[in-house]
């Protein structure tokens, strides 16, 4: 299967997200920047400039209720948008860190959202009505490196992060006020904030793209040493299986079902894995049609791509 | 490593490293006079990582495994015996052959490697520069 349309909207993208409605979406060409194009007859219009940040935006996510985006960057510091009328209008939240924010992703209630820092620690951020001001609580000392990604279960209380520390951990971020005890999560373990649940130590390298399966009974992540991890029964006795592949390694994965995850990383080809009916994960194919290159160049231009691809992530 | 209060247990352990050692150089040696090569580098490859940064001890490992990638000489013959489980390990050790800058080690260890990449993959290469559990 070939990509369905191509279109290119920078030189290089560091981060996007789609719209609610999957009719827009708002990306950061490399710099301080988001830029929002809109699909008008067949055709990608840019409809927004969100000017704030100082610096390089390192994620975005757009909230599929509230029609809420929030942005981080290198400058430390993150913004909401609201749209009013026909503008964004932003909101400044202080994450107080020293280090530059590098990932960023709404609770499924979109009352919280995380942030992973360089600065070794995750932001739990929230919305105190009184105040009319948002507050960044943070979890401190649990990672030994940079957290390169959070996922929130669906229960709105666990944050799944990945850091460069190789490892993957589960904590939990009940806050009160915010969170109602209890709340249908059918956990032991809601009561207290930044706890940590579980913590897996799988890869020797890198750690990236930690998700949730929909329902949130598995995790995946990756490793940068071409291994992708899935973990059942999350918890202090988890399972966990180790599956290793022949290509580069992977920047993300989505779960597309229980039992289907596509990752997509340095070989510029999407990746498919999937579960048998046993729960065995494996590598089925790759989603894009594979370049043909002459025998003798197959190994350098590999590596070449890949090199691109690791300029444009810096 | 720890401090002085370990030194005999350490001592104790590189010399169970070191007769695990003999004991496969025997094995492999056995293996190699029946003209079982591939057998004799699954031995060399198998077996408890070695956990030590001890130099003398990864030297020994190093001439037993060398001594059995050596012997191979029908690279068809021995991935068509070789399990993938081997490959990132074996991929670790042709690089440690390369690093011996040894002229008849190189080219086998690039001969094999270019069969070894062809069949497992740059994953391959990168779990075994990842590598942290096995020293090799």
């Amino acid at each position: 299967m070939a990509a369905v349309s191509i279109h290119q909207f920078a030189q290089c993208i560091t981060c996007h997200a789609w719209s609610p409605d999957q009719t827009m979406v708002a990306i950061c060409p490399n710099n301080n920047e988001v830029h929002i194009y809109k699909l008008m007859q067949e055709k990608w219009e840019k409809i927004h400039i969100l000017r704030k940040h100082d610096q390089i935006i390192s994620g975005i996510d757009w909230s599929a209720k509230s029609n809420k985006i929030v942005t981080v960057s290198h400058d430390r510091n993150s913004y909401v948008w609201n749209q009013e009328s026909s503008e964004w209008e932003p909101t400044l939240v202080i994450l107080r860190l020293n280090r530059a924010a590098l990932c960023v992703q709404w609770s499924p209630q979109e009352n919280k959202f995380a942030v992973g820092s360089g600065a070794k620690t995750v932001c739990i951020c929230y919305y105190e009505q009184e105040n009319n001001w948002w507050v960044s609580k943070l979890i401190r000392k649990k990672h030994n490196s940079s957290v390169t990604s959070v996922a929130w279960h669906p229960n709105n209380i666990l944050l799944a992060t990945t850091s460069t520390d190789g490892k993957c951990r589960v904590f939990t971020t009940f806050i009160r006020g915010v969170d109602s005890r209890g709340s249908g999560t059918g956990l032991p373990y809601d009561s207290k904030f930044g706890e940590q649940i579980m913590q897996l130590d799988l890869s020797s390298s890198w750690a990236f793209a930690v998700r949730w399966s929909p329902s949130g009974s598995t995790l995946a992540y990756a490793g940068h040493n071409s291994m992708i991890y899935f973990v059942d029964e999350v918890g202090p006795s988890p399972s966990a299986q180790s599956v290793s592949f022949r290509d580069l390694p992977l920047r993300d994965v989505l779960f597309v079902s229980e039992k289907m995850v596509i990752g997509v990383g340095f070989d510029c080809n999407p990746l498919l894995f999937m579960a048998d009916d046993m729960g065995t994960w494996s590598f089925v194919r790759f989603l894009d049609e594979r370049k043909i290159t002459p025998l003798n160049s197959k190994y350098g231009s590999q590596l070449l791509e890949s090199f691109t691809v690791n300029q444009n992530m810096e | 490593m720890a401090g002085g209060g370990e030194g005999s247990s350490e001592a104790d352990n590189l010399e169970a490293i070191i007769a695990r050692i003999e004991h496969k150089s025997r094995k492999i040696e056995s293996l190699l006079k029946q003209s079982r090569p591939v057998e004799a580098l699954k031995t060399a490859l198998e077996g408890s990582p070695l956990n030590t940064g001890d130099e003398r001890c990864k030297s020994a490992n190093w001439i037993v495994v060398h001594r059995a990638i050596m012997a191979i000489k029908d690279d068809d013959g021995m991935f068509s015996l070789l399990d993938p489980e081997y490959y990132d390990i074996l991929m670790k050790y042709l690089y440690r052959g390369l690093a011996t800058g040894d002229r008849p080690t190189c080219d086998q260890c690039l001969r094999i490697h270019e069969r070894l990449t062809e069949r497992a993959g740059l994953g391959c290469i990168l779990r075994s520069l990842a590598d942290t559990v096995n020293t090799v």
